[in-house]
């Protein structure tokens, strides 16, 4: 099977090749960097923290779209950043500088380890879906009845902010803060895009499209797996460390089975494989979960639960192919969405 | 023991219908949740408890049968869909719970008080009873996939679905009877399970999780697997929690599936 370039399909193919992608990337940075600018106080702080939910989107549509398997407990991973960064912040007293890198290396040191065990026990597909919400359970089981360390049901609060150690590397500050989530986003959004599109990325496609061809070429496809999996587990990692730090607390939510099925809804939502529209994904589902909450707080699971089962019949590709729907006309779209549904999970 | 032999009723369904279709329904756990509350509204109408039992399996398999006709079957060939749309019904079974039946835990009778001795050990009758019921309904199920016909349809779908489909059996036909089978069975399981505790919307992801690893470890698609797996999984479970805290355990058993799987990819008895 050759390798699918962006001229075969021009638009769902390969979004990421395209001049639209970065036009999109450009123009929706300044967007936001405009927003840094004029805006300031709880709006900010809520624009801040949806980037950061898009961050942790991007990661998970990274893994699912390049190697067609789907995590459903990336959760865990967030959720260990995070309160690596709490923990050492509030128990141990140490600053954000110094927990971060911790906090990141025993982020990718789980993923590495249940990766390893995972992929080189050629465990694949719905089989490695399972294991990781069997993960993302236990991890939220953990936090909750280790009081003691994590704060138990209720979390930890006062995690310091995002400061650095000199006066002009402090990012603790609303609108710095912003900025430098911003500029991380922007960058991880750009870094994953070249990943995608090199070398690296097409072995993933074709692992992905179909794994005994490509083990034949030569691959290492348990390697290749691992690695893209511990990548994306390093970016929602790195979500949940500034997460935490901008909020500057933690709770059990973050590392839980419901937080890893919402990340997907984002992803499925925003359209999966384009690195950006999960971020607009985080952006629309994070500002209707708010309003929800605020009526009744139990009823959000109630409204996740329909919205997966519209995902999954009306919207298979995302919003955006609505659009394309009344473009094209309901049926090419249609066809060419089971086209993909097939080819990912051959 | 008595964590053993409800995950077996649990997990079976789980393993069955995964090795018939390759699918897996992660609203499985709400099966055991909605057996639970079916026996709690049982007592309520005064019930005997074998009643309720009986109730609990009509309205698992009733729900499960709904739940295939509405969703499982127009994503058969689509395992991610089928993963996301399960995930969503089990999201809503168990909110739409909790908005009917309010936020705490339901108290369920026991029908048999007092303790048996046993080997010089005193154990609760009622667990007794449970043990002795969830045996021999598996038994009952054995003999099933072993000597009638439907059985052999089965066995013969899980080996090879097209080849089976070829031979004249209605595989479509096959998988709809044993996926209401797995739901009604889950609900027994849990109708049989909720005197031990109490009866809440959200006690089905524990019990999903376990099966995960059950049918994980034990291998898919045969009794025997399921019967080897719950005997692991339970037995850890069980065995670690008396010297732990149960989420350490459970983390524990987790840790232990996942290098188990390493070392036996196809699970501990081949389908």
């Amino acid at each position: 099977m050759t390798v699918r370039t962006s001229s075969n399909e021009p638009a769902a193919g390969s979004p990421l090749q395209s001049r639209g992608w970065v036009a999109c990337w450009a123009t929706g940075g300044l967007a936001l960097a405009g927003i840094g600018v004029f805006v300031d106080g709880y709006d900010l702080s809520m624009v801040r923290e949806a980037l950061i939910l898009g961050l942790f989107a991007m990661s998970l549509d990274f893994l699912w779209s390049r190697t067609g398997i789907l995590s459903f407990g990336h959760a865990a991973f967030f959720g260990l950043g995070g309160y690596g960064q709490a923990i050492l912040g509030v128990q141990f007293h140490w600053t954000a500088a110094q927990a971060l890198p911790v906090a990141l290396g025993v982020t990718t040191l789980v993923a590495a380890l249940f990766g390893y065990f995972l992929f080189y026990g050629k465990v694949r597909g719905t089989y490695f879906t399972l294991m990781t919400m069997a993960l993302t359970l236990v991890c939220q089981q953990l936090t909750i009845s280790w009081a003691s360390v994590t704060g138990g049901d209720s979390g930890l609060i006062n995690v310091p902010g995002l400061v650095f150690g000199r006066d002009w590397l402090d990012f603790s500050a609303d609108t710095p803060a912003f900025f430098l989530v911003l500029a991380i986003v922007a960058a991880t959004a750009w870094v994953l895009r070249e990943l995608s599109c090199s070398r690296y990325g097409l072995i993933l496609q074709a692992l992905r499209d179909h794994e005994v061809r490509a083990s034949a070429l030569g691959h290492n496809a348990n390697l290749y797996l691992l690695s893209a999996f511990v990548a994306s587990a390093f970016v929602a990692g790195l979500a949940g460390a500034l997460y935490v730090c901008t909020a500057g607390i933690v709770a059990p939510d973050l590392i839980g089975p419901l937080f890893s099925t919402e990340v997907i809804v984002w992803v499925a939502l925003g359209g999966m494989g384009s690195l950006l529209g999960p971020i607009l994904g985080a952006f629309l589902v994070h500002y209707a979960q708010q309003h929800v909450s605020s009526w009744n707080p139990s009823a959000w699971p109630l409204f996740l639960g329909c919205g997966f089962l519209v995902l999954v019949f009306a919207l298979p590709n995302g919003i955006f192919s609505l659009w394309q729907r009344l473009k094209a006309g309901g049926a090419a779209v249609a066809a060419s969405g089971r086209r993909r549904e097939g080819a990912s999970h051959e | 023991m008595t964590l053993i032999s409800v995950l077996m009723l649990v997990a079976v369904g789980l393993a069955i219908t995964f090795g018939l279709m390759g699918i897996i329904n992660l609203a499985h756990g709400e099966f055991v949740t909605l057996g639970a509350f079916a026996l709690y509204l049982s007592q309520g109408w005064q019930l005997p408890f074998a009643a309720g039992c009986l109730l609990a399996a009509g309205v698992g398999s009733m729900v499960g049968v709904i739940l295939q006709v509405a969703v499982v079957r127009h994503l058969d060939d689509k395992p991610t869909s089928m993963v996301l749309a399960t995930w969503g019904v089990s999201l809503v079974l168990q909110q739409g719970l909790e908005l009917l039946f309010g936020r705490g835990g339901k108290p369920v009778a026991s029908p048999l008080q007092g303790t048996c001795s046993l080997l010089g050990v005193d154990y609760p009758a009622y667990r007794l009873m449970l043990i002795a019921v969830a045996c021999s309904t598996l038994a009952g199920l054995f003999g099933l996939m072993r000597r009638s016909r439907f059985g052999l349809d089965i066995r013969a779908v899980i080996q090879n679905r097209a080849m089976a489909e070829a031979m004249g059996i209605d595989t479509r036909r096959t998988f709809n009877i044993a996926f209401a089978a797995g739901a009604g069975l889950a609900a027994f399981a849990g109708a049989l399970v909720a005197p031990l505790g109490t009866v809440i919307a959200q006690m089905g992801v524990n019990y999903l999780a376990n099966s995960f690893f059950v049918v994980i470890v034990g291998g898919v698609g045969s009794i025997a697997g399921v019967v080897a797996g719950s005997g692991f999984i339970g037995g850890l479970v069980s065995a670690l929690s008396s010297q732990m805290p149960p989420s350490l355990a459970q983390a524990l058993v987790l840790i232990c599936a996942v290098v188990l799987v390493r070392f036996r990819p196809q699970g501990l008895v081949r389908a």
